[in-house]
């Protein structure tokens, strides 16, 4: 397990990261979210150990993580960097070899990569020539060329196609799936697909971290109702507050009424059509945890 | 986390290896290598051909009296200059010794004037050719006038004969000499400007490229610098040998083995120098590659180390010998100028020992403070670092970078 044990980054006089603490527990893909300048890039450093905390210690397995055991972790940086001038094959090599793997070793690996995604005829060319949605799934190649024993990606998915999408959390799955994953985005829809936990980052601050369901329980929930008369009166019922109605039809949270009272309280007064619990959608979390 | 961890080479291993490969592969190294080994060569062989290992130089002469002063001339021609033979070719008339002159078949001629004879070159005449000329025509024309006036010449020229002794006969190799101290100057600035740049470059462009962000996660920064002192180093002592290799079979090829018990130590010296002055260099031109964040700030934050380069070769095409003497026991400085003191003659060992002493000494406090600067600065990027300021930054622990 990764641990942030109350993470603290100071530059100057701004606070980028104030006392974060998380973890990102194995066999699960932790999505880390937040607006632009919330912190996310300057945690994943210090996870990394290219950036020193201000405060605060990362922790391994239950103790603080040692220069080596970082080095076991697999990494994508928010600025993608390989070698522009050096070939596709060559640069994994490099990588998987500078992790200790030997030359053999490294040449089956970085094949391997390059296979899942298709670009075992370009192995040979420079990193230049190949088209930017290539030269990404190279990088992630790059984050997995040593069998990380964790994961760290800082918006792996930003300028991908649909398909190079699929492809890379295809890879995830199969690669990834014991290792603890932690990557952010803000592409919301994805990360709700696709993450079992989540952790939101606001101005530095860790304003929501749990599970995405435990998160949706949280948030009140909402319900759609289609009633076969005007739901106006819905309106003046105690407990019950309505976000919206318009004719039958009305959507509204829980507020006081027990979930066990709502149909009971509906079919009182005249025929229910639909009663359907509605799953508030990520950004609507989001938005309540950041707002 | 992998199964070749016993085995694993060092980290610096791997990154010295990636920097001689994509060194050896670039064509810029490629082409000033070969560049240099000809270059050589030619220096050599150039030399060889000047200095005239066989040099025969014609006279025209028009009648029989010249014609044996020419042959008279020859041995004394050729104990004035070993190399230098001297035969005649007679022709018709003055205008045709002239034109011979005038087309290069001969080298002087040899013709009858009004008080004597005349020497005609078309624009200079070798001044060792004229003078075995002038004694053998003096001679031959004043004993034939002693004859005609019996006068007996024997005793007339009894004790003026004047010989040659050289009591330190090396020096007379001076052209050479100066010519490999020159040499020795120029080789350094070239390759340590060429592979220092190399060094500053490959740094930089892993900034540029960000790709040191991965780099700074998978080793410790420190075994990067290693690595790529170590790989330049590997590159540019390498080229120094093949280069001082390839000259000493040139001087033996070309027949000059004088030369070579000449300058032998001064070439043997030279290589020494050259790796301890090279390493010195090298970590200061890592850290001008992380001052800069883009390939352009390269020239500013390298200016430094260009015009520590420069100086020394300023002192050593300019200085008097004294200066000399005393700068060239400076680390950096010893590497250009000590071969080329040894070159050009011999050298005090003490001298060679402080100039040693010196340059490692140099080199560790290089090697220190740059490793320093190294660490804090690789990771800083948007603009140039001043050296100030990241020698301030390194001296503050608790700045940017975790040391692992």
């Amino acid at each position: 397990m990764l641990q942030a044990q109350s993470l603290s980054r100071v530059f100057g006089s701004i606070t980028a990261v104030d006392d974060v603490s998380f973890d990102v527990r194995p066999g699960r893909i932790t999505g880390f979210v937040g607006a632009n300048g919330a912190g996310k890039t300057t945690t994943m450093r210090m996870l990394m150990g290219v950036l020193a905390p201000t405060s605060g210690s990362v922790d391994w397995e239950g103790r603080p993580a040692t220069a080596e055991d970082r080095r076991g972790f697999g990494y994508m940086p928010e600025e993608r960097g390989l070698y522009p001038r050096m070939k596709v094959l060559e640069q994994l090599v490099y990588f998987a070899r500078l992790h200790g793997f030997s030359r053999t070793d490294a040449r089956a690996r970085a094949r391997e990569l390059l296979e899942f995604f298709d670009l075992g005829e370009r192995s040979g060319d420079i990193l230049d020539d190949l088209s930017l949605g290539n030269q990404q799934r190279v990088q992630i190649a790059a984050a997995l060329a040593h069998r990380p024993t964790a994961l760290v990606l800082d918006e792996p998915f930003s300028g991908l196609d649909p398909v190079a999408v699929e492809q890379m959390v295809d890879l995830l799955h199969a690669e990834a799936a014991d290792l603890p994953v932690l990557f952010s985005s803000h592409q919301l829809d994805l990360v709700e697909r696709i993450c079992d936990d989540l952790i939101v980052l606001s101005r530095g601050r860790v304003v929501a971290v749990g599970s995405v369901d435990d998160l949706r329980s949280t948030t009140s929930e909402q319900y759609r109702v289609v009633l076969d008369t005007d739901a106006g009166w819905l309106r003046d019922v105690r407990g019950v507050e309505v976000l919206s109605v318009e004719a039958g039809n009305a959507l509204l949270t829980l507020d006081g009424l027990p979930a066990a009272e709502l149909a009971p309280l509906l079919t009182a007064r005249g025929t229910l059509l639909e009663l359907t619990r509605v799953r508030p959608p990520l950004s609507e979390i989001f938005r309540e945890v950041t707002g | 986390m992998n199964p070749t961890t016993d085995q694993a080479p060092p980290h610096w291993r791997v990154v010295a290896e990636r920097e001689i490969s994509t060194q050896l592969r670039s064509r810029a190294f490629q082409v000033s290598a070969a560049a240099l080994l000809l270059g050589i060569i030619a220096m050599v062989v150039i030399t060889t051909v000047v200095s005239g290992l066989a040099q025969t130089s014609k006279v025209a002469v028009i009648d029989a009296t010249a014609q044996v002063a020419v042959t008279r001339a020859a041995p004394l021609a050729a104990r004035l200059d070993d190399n230098l033979t001297v035969t005649s070719t007679p022709y018709d008339d003055a205008e045709a010794a002239e034109q011979a002159v005038l087309d290069g078949d001969v080298a002087v001629a040899l013709l009858r004037s009004d008080e004597g004879y005349d020497l005609v070159g078309d624009a200079d005449v070798d001044p060792t050719l004229a003078q075995a000329l002038s004694a053998s025509v003096t001679s031959l024309i004043t004993s034939a006038n002693a004859a005609d006036q019996g006068v007996d010449l024997e005793a007339l020229t009894q004790g003026t004969r004047v010989d040659q002794r050289l009591l330190d006969p090396d020096a007379s190799n001076a052209t050479l000499r100066q010519i490999a101290a020159f040499v020795f100057v120029i080789l350094f600035y070239i390759t340590a400007l060429t592979f220092g740049m190399g060094i500053a470059v490959s740094v930089t462009q892993e900034k540029e490229s960000r790709v040191v962000e991965i780099l700074a996660a998978a080793v410790p920064i420190r075994a990067l610098l290693w690595g790529k002192v170590l790989g330049a180093s590997v590159l540019a002592i390498g080229q120094t040998v093949v280069l001082a290799i390839v000259g000493v079979v040139a001087l033996l090829a070309t027949g000059n083995t004088e030369a070579l018990t000449i300058l032998g130590p001064a070439i043997i010296w030279y290589v020494v120098f050259f790796v301890l002055g090279f390493v010195a260099l090298a970590s200061v031109w890592s850290v001008a590659g992380s001052l800069a964040s883009r390939q352009q700030d390269l020239q500013g934050t390298t200016a430094p180390l260009q015009l520590i380069l420069f100086a020394p070769y300023i002192i050593a095409v300019t200085a008097g010998e004294s200066v000399r003497t005393v700068v060239s026991m400076l680390p950096i400085v010893s590497t250009m100028l000590m071969p080329a003191r040894l070159a050009e003659g011999d050298v005090p060992w003490w001298q060679l020992v402080v100039a040693i002493v010196a340059t490692i000494a140099a080199a560790v406090l290089f090697v220190r403070v740059g490793a320093g600067i190294y660490e804090q600065t690789l990771l800083r990027t948007g603009n140039r670092i001043g050296f100030r300021d990241a020698l301030r930054s390194s001296k503050d622990e608790s700045s940017t970078v975790t040391a692992p």
